[in-house]
């Protein structure tokens, strides 16, 4: 369809990824992101695995496979019944075989006693509300410090004012588990582009399909499906097309599906950043890069290889509540 | 009102019949049940006994044809609305019945098929001896209406008496009845003292509907073999042993249906959602292939539109409203497309196809055909297209109550429907003819 390139201006090099016809679920659009299968990277669910939480706010991580990288994605989450549920406000870089302590993880439940063990995992993405506070206090070495920020998701959102993101992520999983099939992801899709309502709400992008592929859910359900579940539109009322036959009914419908993509191409095209872009590098594994970029509205982390992107997780700094 | 609307309207209308204690009858869309009556007799008599069907329009159906004269109609209608209606009668639950048919008595309707479906309820119902119990004075009032009061009475006192077949009782009661015998035995306990504070029957003696499947906890292979079946293809079975399973399990669920006289065009949604995910795996899929399945048995032609990936490996997004132009573009009898319900290329795309139809000139039926993982499905966010008739299914044992549904929308549908129930009633009769089924 359109190269990503052209339509994002990141600072780092898109060219090669190409978007896809976007999809809708309610205010969320997905535009699909197609691109190069970078090899040598293991997908989070089959390579990494919650350890332990050593004590609050320091979470183990290990890559189980016998080769390849895991990219753990950026504010990932684990919840588990009974224990204290622990998010990482930065991505990391995991070889083979490692195991990694993250003492800046934040807990997101205020009150839970207990500690996550390394059984019965499924992992989360932070809400985009939350993902700047996260990203901002990523090297502070302090559990709590995204509970007032999920106590005012909460209140915004209609939901007692406490630090218990679970308020959401679990009691509202069968309204938000849908999106996963609402929106349907595509084969050799990598990435995607979110929107909520018209605004651009983020850019995801793997290092490969598999990898995205799990990322899936965490992703439409969680990062981006929160504020799409409270921007939930009306259905709009089936207005008829004005055609006489089925091959001009079959025309309108091409025509009127052309003007929406190239409306989603405009939302695009109005720059979801501008300005100055700052790029500060976190760490590095091998020719792996894994930076922080931050610009006018917009922040998130990217891993480079060779200046090209393999992964990067960037979203909208302008969905706060 | 033509056969889908009216079948609908029996499918979702379950008002209550009421009579009030002065014996004023309540019947909110008696003039639909009028018309229906009088545009097809036959045809609205054994629409009601399509599975599916609200238990309260089966009554207003009995109903209609007990107070409805049948002089017009010829001896195989009159045949058919007979068998109809001893269906009807002992495949209601009993206290539903005696609404009607005291519904019937105040209508002041009586006509031979009255007095005949009156003397049998009262006297030949498999589960008679504790109804009449239970409902004496009700059925007493359903005897003297169909025979008369003086009639009636006469009857009692000479069973009484020891009369067990003199010219009289014969002419006037026991020639309405199937066994003499147990007649003259609950006669005489319909005019006896009576039982105080027995227990009345509240199940129907036989299940108008089929038997059908209802787990307590649903999975992916106890929604019905065919379905069964396919998950256990699609997870990379043995071929060999499942494809001939296959076979006859759709055999078997396609047994003795009549053939559908129409080209049935069938969009199915092969979509990534429709392969679902986790424990649920495969399960909309499967049961969507098994409704495929069905209808390539059944249906006269099918044309197949798939919107996604293969039904093996279902992928991609959900584009209906191409689906559907596809589909008409094969010059179809009937539309159905069969999907989960989550449109996402875009959202709005197909309602808006639907809505543009009649501009377009196309007057195919469509219809939608909504796949769920169990009946507690939310449908919420699901509904592509509101301007669509819409029946969901999730168990191979639905298929009785959807192809009824499905077919009734195009016209070849009502022979089918009438062929299917009337096939189904003889099985029913015979099995009533032995008491209990």
């Amino acid at each position: 369809m359109t190269e990503l390139a052209t339509l994002m201006p990141a600072p780092v090099d898109l060219a090669g990824y190409r978007l896809g016809p976007p999809q809708q679920a309610g205010a969320l659009t997905m535009v699909p992101v197609y691109g190069p299968e970078h090899e040598g990277f293991v997908p989070p669910r089959t390579g990494l695995k919650l350890n332990r939480v050593v004590s609050y706010g320091t979470v183990e991580l290990q890559n189980g496979a016998a080769e390849g990288v895991v990219i753990v994605p950026l504010h990932i989450g684990y919840i588990q019944h009974a224990a204290q549920n622990h998010a990482l406000c930065s991505a990391a870089l995991i070889a083979a075989g490692q195991t990694r302590q993250f003492e800046t993880a934040c807990c997101v439940q205020q009150t839970q006693g207990g500690l996550l063990q390394g059984r019965d995992q499924w992992f989360f993405v932070l809400p985009l509300e939350l993902r700047r506070e996260a990203l901002e206090l990523r090297d502070v070495r302090d559990f709590a410090k995204l509970w007032s920020a999920i106590a005012r998701l909460n209140a915004a959102y209609g939901l007692p004012g406490r630090g218990h993101l679970e308020q959401i992520l679990t009691r509202k999983r069968p309204i938000l588990n849908q999106f996963r099939n609402r929106l349907e992801p595509l084969p050799g899709q990598v990435g995607a582009l979110f929107f909520i309502g018209e605004a651009f709400a983020g850019m995801e992008i793997a290092p490969s399909s598999r990898y995205f592929a799990d990322l899936w859910m965490p992703l439409v359900c969680f990062a981006y499906g929160v504020a799409a579940w409270q921007a939930e539109p009306e259905p709009a009322p089936a207005l008829p097309y004005r055609a006489g036959n089925l091959a001009e009914l079959r025309a309108e419908l091409e025509r009127d599906r052309a003007a929406r993509m190239e409306r989603v191409a405009s939302w695009l095209a109005e720059p979801a950043v501008g300005g100055e872009w700052s790029v500060a590098e976190e760490e590095r594994y091998l020719d792996l890069r894994l930076s922080t970029v931050t610009g006018d509205g917009i922040a998130g982390q990217v891993v480079t290889r060779d200046g090209r992107p393999v992964y990067a997780s960037l979203f909208s700094t302008r969905w706060e509540r | 009102m033509n056969t889908s609307e009216l079948l609908t309207h029996f499918r979702t209308h379950g008002t209550p019949l009421t009579l009030s204690r002065r014996g004023e009858l309540t019947w909110d869309d008696a003039d639909l049940h009028r018309e229906a009556w009088e545009a097809d007799p036959e045809g609205y008599a054994l629409l009601a006994l399509v599975p599916g069907v609200r238990e309260w329009q089966r009554a207003r159906v009995l109903l209609r044809v007990l107070a409805s004269s049948q002089a017009h109609l010829a001896e195989p209608a009159r045949a058919v609305l007979a068998t109809a209606t001893r269906a009807l009668l002992f495949g209601l639950a009993p206290s539903t019945a005696i609404t009607a048919l005291l519904a019937v008595r105040r209508l002041r309707a009586n006509h031979k098929h009255t007095t005949r479906a009156m003397v049998a309820f009262a006297l030949e119902h498999p589960d008679g001896d504790a109804l009449v119990a239970a409902r004496r004075p009700a059925l007493v009032d359903c005897l003297e209406h169909a025979l008369g009061k003086a009639t009636a009475r006469a009857c009692a006192r000479l069973i009484a008496e020891g009369d067990t077949g003199s010219p009289y009782l014969r002419s006037r009661l026991l020639r309405f009845t199937r066994d003499p015998e147990t007649a003259m035995r609950r006669v005489r306990a319909l005019y006896g003292p009576g039982v105080h504070g027995a227990p009345a029957p509240q199940e129907p003696p036989v299940a108008l509907d089929p038997p059908r499947e209802n787990p307590q906890v649903v999975t992916v292979t106890n929604r019905g073999d065919i379905a069964a079946t396919l998950v256990h293809l699609y997870r990379g079975g043995s071929e060999s042993e499942l494809r001939p399973a296959l076979a006859r399990y759709v055999a078997e669920a396609t047994r003795g249906l009549p053939r559908l006289a129409a080209h049935v065009a069938l969009v199915l949604d092969t979509s990534a959602s429709m392969r679902g995910y986790g424990e649920r795996e495969w399960a909309l899929i499967s049961q969507a292939e098994a409704l495929r399945l069905v209808l390539a048995e059944v249906c006269e032609r099918l044309t197949v539109i798939e919107t996604g990936g293969p039904a093996a490996a279902p992928a991609g997004a959900t584009d209906l409203a191409t689906g559907l132009l596809d589909a008409l573009a094969a010059g179809p009898d009937l539309v159905a497309i069969v999907t989960d319900g989550y449109e996402n290329t875009l959202p709005g795309d197909l309602a808006r196809v639907v809505a543009s139809l009649p501009g377009a000139g196309v007057t195919t039926p469509v219809v939608l055909c909504q796949a769920a993982f169990a009946r507690s499905d939310d449908l919420t966010f699901r509904t592509p297209a509101r301007n669509l008739p819409r029946a969901s299914f999730w168990h191979q044992d639905d298929f009785a109550e959807l192809l009824p549904w499905l077919f009734g929308h195009c016209a070849a549908g009502r022979d089918w429907i009438r062929r299917t129930v009337l096939d189904r009633l003889s099985g029913r009769v015979t099995a009533l003819e032995g008491g209990r089924a």
